[in-house]
């Protein structure tokens, strides 16, 4: 169990030594028991922070947010920010680090140990409905406080699935890291939920995907929440074609656009294809973009279909190490080229 | 040529993207051509510079805009000409493949071989396979946008 007060402490003790910028980090939501995350820059301020089974963000999004921050407003950053990472957020940062986005002097990683319980999933809380005012690890079990009084459930009942299959709930990677390493846990076999969809037949499977990809209002929430979608302009978007006085009617109308902006299934599938590729071998199953989805659509399978692949046939494991090649930077002879005719 | 047969080739002509390494593939075809080997006429080529230069969104933008088939067509693994680009291509299609087959895409309305700058036989070869392949799924429908 990871000491609530450990975590405040280290925070406050950071901040006064001024050794770092801020800590990211997680306090209580104004909507019910739910966690936010939240940059704090003061001492006084590390009462604020909590560790419960609510705070399932990845907060390695708020690195990307403060270096682009740092670029927009030209300041110099000599000082390192921390960040409460859990196995999860860890990876991320990891993979950030590995394109080089920022430096590993940049950041400070508390590592905070997710243990045997992993974080909630909100939407299987609301199936059991569960409407509860706190929450908080103990052992194997979450334990709600509602109107009712306490209410304790298995963590496994209400656990995140990627947190069922979760292979790495420690952050490997880390400056301090508080609780137990329970590494190896795992209460579900990896991609369980991806093999009971990989056995419909290609004509089910393709019936799912055209009702899926046909909901997707392309709010593009999956894409602000991602901390991999750090690009200035991405590929959907292309914000960047000037226009000036001398562009004609045809230049404009001619310009690549790989996407179009109506969300029709054709080019909302074009759009989370694209995303799934580019997160190929980056996407460290956070699950962020399945979460923040009004719309429910289950874009977990897809960024763990191409997890597998590399996994399976190119023996890639993303957010393994800093100085690690990427997976489609880099090539081994034994690649499979069967399908090649 | 039975009825059946007939019905179907004249109603139905499959259109495939073909993308092809400037410095083999479309040698090749170039080959098949000066050759006068007889191939069908449905691949329409594109020239790239390698087939590691091809991002998925080349592949998905064909098939939006209504290709029944995409060819990847480069060096053979060791004769590339930037020295690494068809192992770097290997991997991206590989996973660009599984994607589409994993949506429900029809695997075989997409292809990748290598065909050298002396192969325009092979080159006829991949491009009849392809189209004999693509006649029975009928028109792709699935990642095309609609535009009515």
């Amino acid at each position: 169990m990871i000491n609530l007060q450990d975590i405040r402490d280290t925070a406050r003790n950071m901040l006064a030594k001024n050794e770092v910028r801020g800590v990211i980090g997680y306090r209580r939501s104004t909507n019910g028991m739910l966690a936010e995350p939240v940059i704090i820059t003061s001492p006084e301020q590390a009462d604020e922070l909590i560790w419960d089974p609510t705070c399932f963000h990845n907060l390695s999004l708020y690195l990307v947010e403060d270096r682009k921050f740092l670029a927009h407003t030209r300041a110099k950053s000599d000082k390192p920010i921390a960040i409460i990472a859990k196995g999860c957020d860890a990876r991320s940062t990891v993979v950030l680090m590995q394109e080089n986005y920022f430096e590993r002097k940049d950041v400070y990683i508390i590592g905070a140990s997710c243990e045997g319980t992993g974080v909630v999933d909100e939407r299987k809380l609301a199936r059991k409905g569960i409407v509860a005012t706190n929450s908080a690890f103990d052992g194997d079990d979450f334990v709600f406080t509602t109107a009712q009084g306490e209410q304790r459930i298995p963590a496994r009942e209400v656990m995140a699935d990627r947190c069922l299959e979760c292979r790495e709930p420690f952050p490997k990677e880390h400056n301090i890291a508080l609780g137990e390493n329970k590494t190896g846990r795992q209460l579900e076999a990896p991609f369980t939920a991806l093999k009971r969809f990989e056995e419909l037949d290609p004509a089910a499977r393709w019936e799912f995907w055209d009702r899926q990809f046909e909901r997707c209002i392309r709010c593009f929430a999956c894409r602000s929440v991602c901390p991999m979608c750090y690009c200035d302009e991405c590929v959907v978007d292309s914000t960047s074609f000037p226009v000036t006085g001398q562009t004609t009617a045809e230049e404009k109308a001619n310009r690549v656009r790989w996407v179009e902006r109506s969300a029709t299934r054709a080019e909302n599938m074009t759009y989370h294809m694209t995303r799934v590729l580019h997160l190929a071998g980056r996407c460290v199953d956070c699950n962020e973009c399945e979460r923040v989805c009004p719309v429910n659509i289950p874009l977990r399978l897809l960024n763990n279909k191409m997890e597998r692949e590399a996994r399976e046939q190119f023996g890639y494991e993303p957010g393994a190490s800093i100085g690690g090649p990427s997976l489609t930077a880099s090539f081994l002879d034994t690649d499979p080229g069967k399908f090649i005719r | 040529m039975s009825e059946q047969q007939a019905e179907t080739t004249t109603d139905y002509e499959p259109r495939i993207v073909a993308f092809l390494c400037k410095w083999c593939s479309s040698a090749g075809s170039d080959l098949a051509g000066v050759s006068r080997i007889q191939y069908p006429a449905n691949a329409t080529p594109i020239t790239v510079p390698c087939t590691g230069s091809i991002s998925p969104n080349y592949i998905l933008s064909a098939l939006k805009k209504g290709a029944d088939g995409v060819l990847v067509s480069g060096c053979h693994i060791g004769d590339c000409h930037y020295i690494e680009g068809n192992f770097l291509a290997r991997r991206k299609i590989h996973l660009v493949k599984e994607l589409l087959g994993f949506v429900g895409v029809e695997q075989d309305r997409f292809r990748m071989s290598w065909v050298s700058a002396a192969e325009g036989a092979k080159y006829s070869q991949v491009i009849k396979d392809f189209v004999d392949d693509l006649r029975p799924l009928g028109p792709q429908t699935k990642v095309k946008a609609d535009r009515s």
